[in-house]
């Protein structure tokens, strides 16, 4: 297995160093014990899942075996546990039951379109990506996102944003998703066993914003302090 | 072929947008923000000033007005009974011809009296406008208040400073320091039932600083502050060294007993003149 692994990190080797920078932010949060913030907690459950996810999606893709199943099964996890940070976050109440609320209609929503997308359900030679949920994904979050930095702004609570740790993981993932908004509904056509359209360059670009939010989120862990945290 | 050639390109470009935009928006919250932080920093400064200039001028006026009262007081009262006892010398003079036991008797007594309120006007003045302070500085005007003091107390009052010629500092200052001093000391006697207090008062080239400590009870700054306890005595002494930028901090010694160390920085001497004593004379007084 690991033979398989070195081989296809050779091939592919930006997706695959994408996946392990995932460790990155993960070791901090324990060093910084940025845990103790519930936001920081769900953040380390994100980071362990997506690491698992994708450990297995390039395992299967090195074995040559359809690795989709694991990316679409991912988008409505991911989706409850991010914004789950912002629903820590944010303060008005209204938003925060309008968060809960799209958490349970986006998943309904993504397992509705998974089926929806894979006539056959038990064919996993053939299964593809979904088309529209990621894409709903990252405009629900980039709007989270928004409307977090739209309290920030209004409520003047930070006098240094470059210190706190929260703007940076809201960054991360402001980019991370904006970079993968248009490139992902193409993923359901490109992303098929007979696919014969390769997006090139083109598809590399999430790999490397996703690297970026990795650091993004290790600086920003990196600024976080316990013995601020319980000041708060 | 050519179809996704130009859709990858359309990808391409509509990812860069969306990326730029992203780049856009962090960048401007960042900028908004530091932006906001600077303006309400300056709206507070502006706040911090005005409240300064409006406790400034409150005691100005107050200041002013203790001296107006001086003034009349000297002025009308004090003219009214000096004549009083040249009139009433006049009438010894005739009545001491008559001899008459008890008409001398009365007579002595009205002199007395008239002599002693024309000594309590003084006395009233001269508190009311501290005219040794403006006229010899700080040493001298504390040494005499001490001296007044002690004269009717058992009291033991040291005064002790750092200097033998203490340099003549502006008059807001001077006055600021002289006003801490006396409810400080009037503290102690009220409250401390102390035996014994100690004035300091120490110089150097950035800061003045007047320590006052007495052997009394003893008292917590935080629990008076805390339970509103605190009189016009010491808010009084906190919004004077507002005025000036100073800082005030009140101690517990462990041999018990109270002290306060008021501390302000220094400021370049202006127009140190004492303002003389005069009725017609009603405008701002350069504390
Ligand atoms: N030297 C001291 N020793 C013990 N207690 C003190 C001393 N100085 C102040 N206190 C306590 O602090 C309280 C507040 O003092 P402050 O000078 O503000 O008010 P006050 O003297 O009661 O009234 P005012 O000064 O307005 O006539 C006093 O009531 C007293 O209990
Ligand atoms: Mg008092």
């Amino acid at each position: 297995m690991f033979e398989t692994l070195t081989i296809y990190f050779a091939k592919k080797p930006v997706p695959c160093f994408a996946v392990i920078i995932t460790l990155l932010p993960l070791t901090l949060i324990f060093v910084r014990k940025a845990y103790l913030d519930p936001s920081f907690k769900l953040l380390v459950f994100y980071l362990l899942l997506k690491f698992a996810i994708d450990i297995f999606m390039v395992h299967s893709a090195a074995l040559q075996k359809n690795n989709i199943i694991y990316y679409n099964l991912s988008i409505p996890l991911y989706y409850c546990l991010i914004s789950g940070m912002f629903y820590y976050k944010l303060s008005g109440t209204y938003s925060r039951k309008i968060v809960v609320y799209s958490m349970l209609v986006f998943s309904s929503f993504c397992i509705w379109e998974i089926f929806n997308a894979n006539s056959n359900i038990r064919d996993l030679y053939n299964h593809r990506a979904v088309l529209y949920s990621k894409t709903i994904e990252g405009v629900l979050i980039n709007s989270w996102i928004l409307l977090y930095f739209y309290e920030l702004i209004k409520s003047l609570r930070i006098p240094n944003l470059l210190n706190f740790p929260f703007f940076w993981v809201c960054s991360g993932l402001l980019l991370y998703y904006s970079s993968f908004i248009f490139i992902a509904p193409a993923l359901h056509y490109t992303a098929t066993w007979s696919g014969s359209l390769d997006l090139g360059v083109t598809r590399i670009i999430p790999y490397i914003f996703e690297i970026l939010s990795a650091i993004m989120f290790s600086v920003g862990i990196y600024h976080f302090s316990a013995a601020d945290y319980a000041k708060q | 072929m050519q179809n996704s050639e130009e859709l990858k390109w359309a990808l391409l470009i509509a990812s860069l947008a969306m990326l730029t935009m992203a780049f856009c928006m962090i960048s401007f919250v960042m900028y908004y923000q530091k932006r906001r932080f600077e303006e309400e920093k300056r709206i507070s400064d502006i706040e911090k000033n005005y409240n300064r200039l409006l406790l400034d001028t409150a005691l100005n006026s107050e200041e002013t007005e203790r001296r107006r009262i001086a003034q009349d007081l000297h002025d009308d009262i004090g003219t009214m009974l000096s004549l009083t006892k040249l009139s009433l010398n006049q009438l010894s003079k005739m009545v001491g011809n008559s001899g008459n036991e008890k008409e001398d008797q009365i007579m002595k007594k009205s002199q007395t009296l008239v002599e002693e309120t024309i000594l309590h006007v003084r006395r009233i003045t001269r508190d009311l406008v501290p005219t040794t302070l403006e006229r010899f500085g700080l040493m001298e005007a504390i040494e005499e208040f001490i001296h007044k003091l002690e004269e009717d107390n058992n009291l033991a009052i040291t005064f002790q400073a750092n200097t033998d010629d203490f340099p003549r500092q502006g008059q807001k200052l001077e006055l600021t320091l002289y006003r801490i001093m006396q409810e400080l000391v009037n503290n102690a006697i009220k409250h401390a039932s102390c035996s014994k207090i100690d004035i300091r008062l120490e110089i150097n080239d950035q800061m003045i600083g007047l320590k006052v400590t007495d052997n009394g009870v003893g008292f917590d700054p935080e629990k008076i502050k805390e339970n509103n306890l605190a009189g016009l005595g010491l808010l009084g002494i906190e919004s004077r060294l507002a005025i000036v930028n100073g800082t005030v901090q009140y101690e517990k010694p462990e041999k018990g007993g109270a002290s306060a160390f008021a501390q302000i920085p220094m400021m370049p001497v202006s127009d140190s003149k004492p303002e003389p004593l005069h009725p017609f004379r009603r405008e701002r007084v350069n504390i």
